[in-house]
């Protein structure tokens, strides 16, 4: 069961990295043919992190019930709860912000999506995704108070 | 809920060992995608884009996951046991083994950039990066499932 939870952690972090690549390489880009390089490799994120965060919500409440050290209201556990909804809230407006960005770049608008690709508004929701899920892996990690 | 058991003072070592090893899966991940999506495109331009996130991320990535390991396996004593348990044989030889092929993949990427750039083909070279890129991938897979189901 922790290898599941393990796994699916991974997934949603690998999509994240993915993520980040691309809203660092999308900032630098400066025409429409470049940027929509890029929404071709976006896809694979969204089930990727979706799953993963789902699976280890999943898997970590079925840990936490079957634990004998540990119980599901504990410190720890409720804080994961809160920042694995806050990773949830972040990723979704930075998910919106882009897609509505390559909407934009289908549509042939090409200075607008430059001026989105390099405007703070994504990268900072971004940020602030990769910063909870930061947060929520020191929390596993760390478990405070257990 | 990484180890249900340990005490508190490898949290650090494990917290850089699995965040290295998130950066890593994530790079190789992204790599792999790159240059299968732009497999049959004329330009290389995603080929490049796959060779760069290699080096960007995936390896320092690889640095960190193996500076942690280390780290946590010497905090935790595992040094101290007469033989190692199977499942740190396992991380050590995915870890040791997949450091040797990240390797490959960027020397035989960075040649293959080397004749982009000059105009002489390369894009071979560059999607063996990639598909070393994507063989790890699943390496790192088995290697987290190792690290969780601790088989003895």
């Amino acid at each position: 069961m922790l290898s599941f939870h393990l796994l699916s952690a991974f997934a949603a972090a690998s999509a994240l990295v993915l993520y980040t690549v691309l809203v660092v390489a999308g900032r630098r880009m400066s025409t429409l043919d470049e940027t929509s390089r890029l929404f071709r490799i976006a896809p694979i994120g969204g089930p990727l992190v979706g799953a993963g965060m789902g699976l280890a919500l999943v898997f970590g409440i079925i840990l936490a019930l079957k634990s004998a050290d540990f119980e599901i209201w504990n410190g720890w556990i409720i804080a994961a709860f809160i920042l694995w909804a806050l990773v949830g809230g972040a990723g979704g407006r930075t998910g919106a912000y882009y897609t509505e960005t390559q909407k934009l770049a289908e549509q042939g608008h090409e200075a607008e999506v430059i001026a989105r690709l390099r405007a703070p508004t994504g990268a900072l929701w971004h940020l602030a995704t990769v910063a909870f899920f930061v947060l929520l892996l020191l929390d596993m990690i760390f478990k405070p108070g257990a | 809920m990484l180890a249900l058991i340990r005490t508190h003072d490898i949290d650090l070592a494990l917290f850089v060992h699995v965040g290295g090893a998130m950066i890593l899966v994530g790079g190789l991940l992204t790599a792999a995608t790159a240059a299968t999506v732009g497999w049959r495109d004329e330009s290389s331009a995603l080929r490049r884009f796959s060779y760069k996130t290699l080096l960007a991320v995936a390896l320092p990535g690889w640095i960190i996951m193996r500076a942690g390991a280390e780290w946590t396996y010497t905090k935790e004593h595992l040094n101290d046991l007469p033989s190692d348990p199977t499942w740190i044989g396992i991380g050590f030889t995915m870890a040791d083994i997949g450091g040797i092929l990240l390797l490959i993949a960027l020397v035989v990427g960075g040649i293959g950039m080397w004749r982009t750039r000059q105009g002489r083909g390369g894009d071979g070279l560059l999607k063996a990066s990639a598909v070393i890129a994507g063989l790890l991938v699943v390496a790192y897979a088995v290697a987290v499932w190792a690290m969780g189901a601790k088989p003895s």
